[in-house]
């Protein structure tokens, strides 16, 4: 990397990695010093395709999910998340939505990085099934079913969350076999 | 609520309450990278190293390194382009950075100036650039980047040290009747030239006198040279080279330190003389045995550019001005080619040249206070590959280093 290459990518990750620490966060449940590792694992790997990489951003957020679903295959059954507070509480049947979005986020801590990287794309980053598949590298029927299951698993987590409606990706019946619709 | 949105929201929090990370993450990455780089550089280069230079086998390849992050490596080029001060071994094809000196002004009681020199030298067991003591006053790397040549304290000295870079201990003194104040090793590593002078020729002298004439100014006392066998530290004969004696004025025409060098083939010595008078650059030749003699044929149009005869015989390198440098064919002086670089420092093979080039077009008037930075040039080919970034003065210093180079 010349000199005017890493000045661009100083650039790059001066102004986006805060908004990529923040996804990193995510897909490791919390835990900020798995994240940061994971970040800078993944912008190592841009630093050394920086001359062929179109779009580092996209490119960085790929290998950060796929580190996740890597990482899950390698350590399955998968070590233990630390979280900050414990996922169950005491069901007083009067949560507010502050305190059942601190639940939630305990029950997600508790996912799988696969059924959580699931989540993130669906729900935080609001990409459509195919995308997710795209770039997570599965069919979308897998994506679909995983994200069905992942819910699922939150609920029994955390039974504060029994209340809640379903959502839609729980409404039909997971395919674990479906047409492969990965776009090129 | 259902849940999908409680996940999003939830998410939503979560991410929000993140700051940035901390601090230089940037910094951090290109640093991991490096290191990893390193490892694979230090290791070939203990691969070439091993063919060409007996005690290099000491490098160690897993070493942590902590210079800058762009450090790269294509094929037989090792550069490190972010760094404005080399910190890391930069090399390309035959030919390595084996270390670089700084100078500066040292003004004495009696109103003469001394231009004293720093050097950094390439440590073979890091493969990185590290302070030299600050006794050497003048140092020679000799190719290999195995041992250097060093004089200590005040020049003109009568001893010469042969110093082991890897260890940093003079191995041996070798001792001289005259006073010299340098020494240039022979192509082939064998043989040393050692330059005498009466007085220091770093030394500007203050003459007593009135008006405009009554600075400081260059003396010219050299006396001649030796040759050093370097294996067996057998010295030669002492030979006679004067400088020219003051003019009517009492001036001396020219520059102090003028000290012998070997030429392409180390079978002639020659002493570069600068453009003046209405006169181009040139070189006064003569024998080994110290005969004023004719320039070798392939060398009778080598000007002032380092680099000089190509590895193969075939291209004459020339230095330029800051938009580039012609190429020239030996035999004829007629420019053949053409390189975008500025000062031509040495051949990497018989294509390439380790160059200094203008480092900001938009800065670069041709003058010597341009940015430049260490590039490799290849004859015909527009492009220059940064090898370091746009030198700056080192830590303590006020002037930008000057490259030394040799085989490796």
């Amino acid at each position: 990397m010349d000199a005017e290459s890493q000045d661009r990518f100083r650039e790059f990750v001066e102004s986006r990695s805060s908004a990529l620490l923040r996804t990193a966060v995510l897909l490791c449940g919390g835990d900020r010093h798995a994240a940061e590792d994971q970040l800078q694992t993944a912008l190592v790997k841009v630093a050394g395709r920086w001359s062929r990489v179109e779009d580092p951003e996209a490119y960085v957020r790929q290998v950060l999910y796929r580190q996740q679903v890597s990482w899950w295959r390698l350590k399955w059954p998968r070590r233990e998340v630390a979280v900050a507070e414990p996922p169950e509480r005491a069901d007083d049947g009067g949560e507010s939505a502050a305190e059942l979005r601190v639940v939630m986020r305990g029950a997600l801590a508790r996912l799988t990085p696969r059924q959580r990287s699931v989540l993130v794309l669906r729900y935080y980053e609001d990409l459509p099934e195919a995308d997710v598949a795209r770039i997570l590298g599965c069919s979308v029927g897998t994506v679909r079913s995983t994200a069905h299951r992942s819910l699922a698993r939150l609920r029994s987590l955390a039974p504060e969350l029994a209340a809640l409606g379903p959502a839609a990706a729980e409404a039909s019946p997971p395919r674990d076999i479906s047409p492969v619709e990965v776009r090129p | 609520m259902n849940v999908d949105q409680l996940v999003r929201e939830a998410l939503q929090e979560q991410a929000a309450e993140q700051g940035g990370p901390r601090g230089d993450l940037a910094g951090r990455v290109l640093a991991t990278r490096r290191r990893r780089r390193a490892r694979t550089i230090t290791g070939a280069a203990l691969g070439t190293a091993a063919a060409v230079v007996v005690g290099v086998s000491a490098l160690d390849s897993g070493r942590e390194d902590a210079g800058p992050a762009s450090a790269s490596r294509t094929g037989d080029v090792i550069a490190h382009s972010g760094q404005s001060v080399p910190r890391d071994f930069v090399a390309a094809g035959k030919t390595g950075l084996a270390g670089y000196s700084v100078t500066r002004d040292v003004p004495q009681r009696n109103g003469d100036e001394l231009l004293a020199r720093s050097y950094f030298l390439l440590n073979p067991k890091t493969m990185k650039y590290e302070k030299a003591d600050t006794e050497w006053a003048w140092v020679a790397v000799a190719p290999g980047m195995r041992t250097a040549a060093v004089l200590e304290g005040e020049l003109p000295t009568r001893r010469v040290g042969m110093l082991d870079l890897r260890t940093g201990k003079v191995t041996r003194w070798i001792t001289l009747r005259h006073g010299v104040a340098a020494v240039e090793w022979s192509p082939d590593g064998k043989r040393l030239v050692a330059t005498a002078y009466r007085k220091n020729p770093d030394l500007m002298v203050s003459v007593p006198g009135n008006g405009s004439v009554n600075w400081p100014r260059h003396h010219g006392s050299r006396t001649g040279y030796v040759l050093i066998e370097a294996a067996s530290g057998k010295v030669g004969p002492f030979r006679d080279v004067p400088q020219p004696d003051p003019d009517e004025d009492g001036m001396f025409p020219g520059v102090s330190r003028q000290d012998l060098h070997f030429n392409h083939d180390g079978t002639r010595l020659y002493v570069q003389q600068y453009a003046r008078q209405g006169k181009k650059d040139y070189r006064d030749w003569y024998t080994l045995s110290g005969r004023p003699t004719s320039a070798p044929p392939a060398e009778k149009h080598a000007g002032r550019a380092q680099a000089g005869l190509s590895p193969d015989g075939r291209l004459l390198a020339a230095d330029g001005d800051a938009k580039g440098s012609p190429v020239l064919d030996p035999m004829t002086g007629r420019r053949v080619a053409w390189v975008p670089s500025q000062e031509q420092l040495a051949w990497a093979d018989s294509k390439r040249i380790i160059a200094l080039a203008c480092a900001d077009p938009a800065r670069c008037t041709g003058k010597n206070n341009d940015p430049k930075r260490l590039v490799l040039v290849t004859v015909d080919s527009k492009k220059a590959v940064p090898l370091t970034g746009a030198r700056t003065a080192p830590q303590g210093y006020k002037r930008v280093w000057t490259p030394m180079l040799t085989a490796r």
